[in-house]
């Protein structure tokens, strides 16, 4: 479960400071899938960088299962990307010269996992998004956008993660594949009872969320 | 797949770059290897030239040079008082002369030659060589004409105080004039026995005839006079020392000079090819450096997204260094298999080369005059003589000495191998290091955000 307790980020600019994430609360129940909208620059990837302990905060707690977060040195802030959290980025950010199952390997070798154990998981993982054998040995510029993402959430979701931070996933996808990517991505929640939180300025895909929540200057409120 | 692995692949990314890279690479250490391995093959040559420089000192007559004279003999009293300078461990003297054919019976064993006639002025006949000396059996005549030191073949020597009339000739003389070992022939109207035949492994040098000392001093009528000495110190390092005090000692009477000092001389190019090279293998070393860390700064900055994904999902710094690092050293490995094979092949050309350029190819050929001695080229004849292959320690020598400075063997070791490689390795590493510290402290978030 994840618990979120007025959280800050202000970033410094020449212009003056700019607060972008101000005093956010909110928390998720395991399965649960929510959906953050907003307008661009409004905060919603700064949000999901100090979900993901991307950045830190300048303030506030970040709890997953009551362990806290927020004060994680550089180290455990790497474990923790390495065994609690899965990205899936808006574009795709697969490494060009691997092959989609080598890209899905890289987490299990970052989380640790036995050499002989990681091929197996990775294409147990391939499998479960849809992507087929005889595409998995293909580096990414074979594949298509839609397959592209795939592996990316394939890549997310290989380490059994308790929490599936989202940005823009569908944002460089057609509509029919955006809609498969959603499926798949509230599929990984219910089934394995993960947190998945999807930064989205798509309406359409946040109301395919358990929760929406919006998020204008920092400043983020629950929308019913 | 460990980030080692994934940095050897990496380096295979972009196929033009990576030629580019291991192309300068390997030039680079091609030079380095070159550079080291010519400085090799300086230093031994250097430290070789040095071990066999000897701690002589020659003495001769002021202006002396040899048999085209000059100069006026020494008193043989003032060099033997030599002998009470601190440091002097032995004295060799000697007085050269000339038999002409009307006052010897002995014909020269080479033959005149075309040469010899231009040199002699048409009806020229070679004339015998005597060396007076009380010192017999040291390189007296082998060293001059292009042998080694003398070895009695049959039957003996004489003594360093005999003033009897007896000479050991050289093996051609000896079988040119049919002399055997109690034979007699005449020299300044006086019957010579050869009580011995000796050898010193050239044509020339075995054309001589060596009797003492005294007997030639007293047949020539030049009693009590020398025309050259040779001094022998303890140590290599009091050379300088009594060389200084010799010339203090003797005055405006003598040319004092040592092999040390004419090697030192004759080393003076090889030195500077020694600190060329040296310059040049630091300056390809830094080069080779410099090249890796902008390949590498080119490379980071370019995959800094690339880094920042890997930190996202779970890598951590090391593992991205040892990944970087991993892709330097595979260029380096890629540029050292080519660098060395032909920084090997280049190396003995490259060493020449620059023994040239340096001027360690002078003097040429004839003979050096190393103090009194025979000048050079005079001997006629038509036959050539092969160089000594060392630093003569007689008072006399071949040029051919500055020509075997020349003759650099450049050999390729395991120890040098295997030092250039930890270097090439050791400069990969820092380059990488340094190009990836540049970008991997970057905030993920802030490269996926930019992008």
């Amino acid at each position: 479960m994840l618990t979120v307790t007025s959280l800050n980020k202000t970033f410094r600019t020449p212009a003056g400071d700019v607060a972008a994430v101000s005093d956010v609360s909110f928390s998720t129940k395991p399965g649960e899938m929510i959906a953050i909208v907003g307008a661009s620059g409004s905060g919603k990837s700064t949000l999901l960088s100090l979900l993901g302990l991307l950045e830190t905060p300048d303030k506030g707690s970040i709890k997953v299962d009551d362990v806290e977060l927020a004060g994680l040195d550089a180290k455990g802030r790497t474990a923790y990307r390495a065994r609690k959290v899965g990205f899936v980025f808006q574009q795709f950010n697969l490494i060009p010269n691997l092959s989609a199952l080598e890209n899905v390997m890289l987490p299990l070798e970052f989380a640790r996992w036995s050499v002989s154990d990681r091929e197996i998981r990775a294409r147990e993982v391939l499998n479960t998004v849809g992507l087929g054998d005889d595409k998995v040995l293909r580096r990414p510029a074979r594949l298509s956008g839609g397959e592209q993402q795939r592996v990316a959430i394939a890549r997310a979701l290989v380490t059994d993660p308790e929490l599936i931070l989202a940005d823009e996933p569908t944002g460089n996808l057609d509509r029919k594949t955006g809609e498969r990517i959603i499926a798949l991505l509230r599929e990984a929640a219910g089934q394995e009872k993960r947190t998945v939180v999807v930064v989205t300025h798509d309406e359409k895909i946040a109301k395919a969320a358990d929760r929406r929540l919006e998020i204008e200057d920092g400043v983020l409120r629950e929308i019913a | 797949m460990g980030s080692i692995k994934r940095g050897v692949r990496n380096t295979f990314r972009n196929t033009i770059r990576t030629v580019a890279v291991v192309t300068i690479l390997a030039v680079a250490i091609a030079l380095s290897i070159s550079m080291l391995i010519a400085r090799g093959a300086v230093s031994a040559k250097i430290a070789s030239v040095r071990d066999s420089t000897g701690t002589t000192i020659t003495v001769s007559p002021k202006g002396f040079f040899g048999f085209q004279g000059g100069g006026s003999p020494l008193s043989a009293s003032t060099v033997t008082s030599l002998l009470s300078l601190p440091h002097v461990a032995a004295l060799q003297e000697t007085l050269n002369q000339e038999l002409s054919s009307a006052n010897t019976s002995l014909i020269a064993a080479t033959p005149t030659g075309q040469l010899g006639q231009q040199f002699g002025g048409g009806a020229f006949t070679r004339p015998i060589r005597v060396v007076g000396t009380n010192s017999p059996g040291t390189a007296l005549v082998g060293g001059a004409f292009g042998g080694g030191t003398e070895k009695i073949v049959t039957g003996t020597s004489f003594s360093s105080t005999s003033d009897a009339d007896v000479a050991i000739l050289g093996t051609n003389l000896a079988s040119a004039n049919q002399l055997v070992v109690g034979s007699t022939f005449t020299a300044w109207s006086t019957n010579v026995t050869v009580i011995g035949i000796y050898s010193a492994g050239s044509t020339f040098a075995d054309n001589n005839v060596v009797m003492p000392l005294t007997t030639v001093q007293r047949l020539s009528n030049q009693a009590g006079e020398i025309t050259g000495a040779t001094v022998t110190v303890d140590t290599l390092s009091h050379v300088a020392a009594t060389t200084t005090l010799i010339s203090q000692k003797l005055g405006s009477a003598a040319d004092v000079t040592s092999t040390a000092q004419a090697t030192q001389s004759s080393l003076a190019p090889l030195d500077s090819v020694q600190t060329i090279s040296t310059y040049t293998l630091v300056g390809a070393v830094v080069g080779a450096g410099i090249i890796l860390l902008l390949s590498m700064l080119m490379i980071v900055r370019e995959r800094r997204r690339e880094i920042g994904v890997l930190k996202a999902i779970g890598a951590s710094t090391g593992s991205i260094i040892r990944q970087f690092i991993a892709e330097s050293t595979t260029f380096t490995v890629l540029g050292s298999v080519v660098g060395v094979g032909v920084g090997v092949l280049l190396s003995s050309p490259i060493a020449s080369a620059l023994v040239s350029a340096s001027g360690g190819s002078s003097p040429g050929g004839g003979f050096v005059r190393r103090g009194g001695g025979f000048p050079g080229g005079f001997a006629g004849g038509g036959n050539g003589f092969t160089p000594p292959g060392g630093v003569p320690t007689g008072p006399f020598r071949f040029g051919g000495f500055g020509r075997t400075l020349t003759q650099l063997h450049t050999s390729v070791g395991w120890g040098t191998l295997s030092a250039a490689f930890a270097i090439a390795i050791l400069v990969a590493v820092v380059g990488a290091s340094v190009a990836v510290a540049s970008v991997v402290r970057v905030r993920p978030a802030e490269v996926l955000r930019s992008e």
